[in-house]
């Protein structure tokens, strides 16, 4: 499915209110826009699952906003980067989040457990805007121009979060002996 | 270490943990909680029944219809067989290498 399909859907929604369009790009994008939350909640399932329907719920409200300059799943992303910043100041969610914390939802909510740990705890020793940059580089695929949109900083800002989180992340991988 | 095997090790490392989620009613329950909107894709249809009511009556009004089935009886079969066939054929070409087009793209 193209980006072409992605505008036909849009359009839908927007001009007609045609929710079964919106049902199409939820498919579409459910399973990155839930990984991506899936990853900066340190695997929390339920609350990655709950921000990815606030953000599908957004697009849907404001979707008569997208103008199509930059890609659908751009926007989206946008979006979801906004739900996850707000709903983090709300809840204060960064500060809560210790190892302990994040150990015991990786036991009981994440069905990749064993696998993810390596993730979270690599995740875990960058700045917040690090971990979205690098997410979104090396995860999710974006561009550099993209996730400067997505995270609406400047485009030199982006490549920063991306060269410091890559520095950090190869020293602890290289660290813990992975790829040996 | 080198940029490039730091890119490579970390492409490496996030392909590993990179797994599509199953939409498990996920889908369902936004389509559920979306709020109550007026769908307007019924208009499509009338716009449609409106177009095709227009060009029927002009069709009869200004005779086009008639002048249509005249010329149809004495058009030979086999043109009206061919023309048929023609449409559907370079459609489907047309579509075929657009098609191909596009999957050498992605």
């Amino acid at each position: 499915m193209s980006n072409t399909d992605d505008i036909r859907w849009v359009t839908q929604v927007a001009l007609l209110g045609d929710k079964n369009a919106f049902d199409k790009l939820t498919c579409k994008y459910q399973s990155s826009i839930r990984r991506f939350f899936l990853n900066l909640t340190m695997g929390d399932g339920p609350l990655s699952d709950d921000l990815a329907q606030e953000t599908f719920i957004k697009a849907y409200l404001n979707i008569s906003a997208f103008k199509g300059i930059s890609g659908f799943s751009t926007w989206l992303y946008r979006i979801a980067y906004n739900v996850f910043y707000d709903s983090a100041r709300a809840q204060k969610h960064y500060d809560d989040i210790d190892e302990l914390v994040i150990d015991n939802q990786h036991q009981t909510l994440n069905e990749f457990s064993a696998e993810k740990m390596d993730i979270y705890k690599a995740l875990n020793i960058l700045r917040k805007e690090e971990q979205t940059a690098v997410l979104l580089f090396y995860m999710e695929d974006k561009t550099h121009k993209e996730i400067a949109k997505i995270m609406n900083c400047p485009l030199g800002t982006a490549k920063t979060y991306i060269l410091k989180g890559k520095e950090k992340l190869s020293v602890y991988l290289t660290k813990v002996g992975y790829g040996n | 270490m080198e940029t490039n095997e730091t890119n490579k090790m970390l492409k490496a490392f996030f392909n590993e943990q990179k797994h599509e989620i199953a939409d498990n009613g996920f889908s369902a329950k936004v389509m559920q909680k979306l709020p109550e909107q007026a769908d307007h894709s019924w208009i499509v249809g009338v716009f449609a029944a409106i177009g095709m009511a227009i060009s029927i009556y002009l069709s009869i009004v200004l005779g086009l219809m008639q002048h249509a089935l005249i010329i149809m009886q004495h058009v030979p079969y086999y043109y009206l067989l061919s023309a048929v066939f023609f449409f559907p054929l370079v459609g489907s070409v047309f579509v075929f290498f657009r098609q191909d087009k596009h999957y050498r793209l992605i």
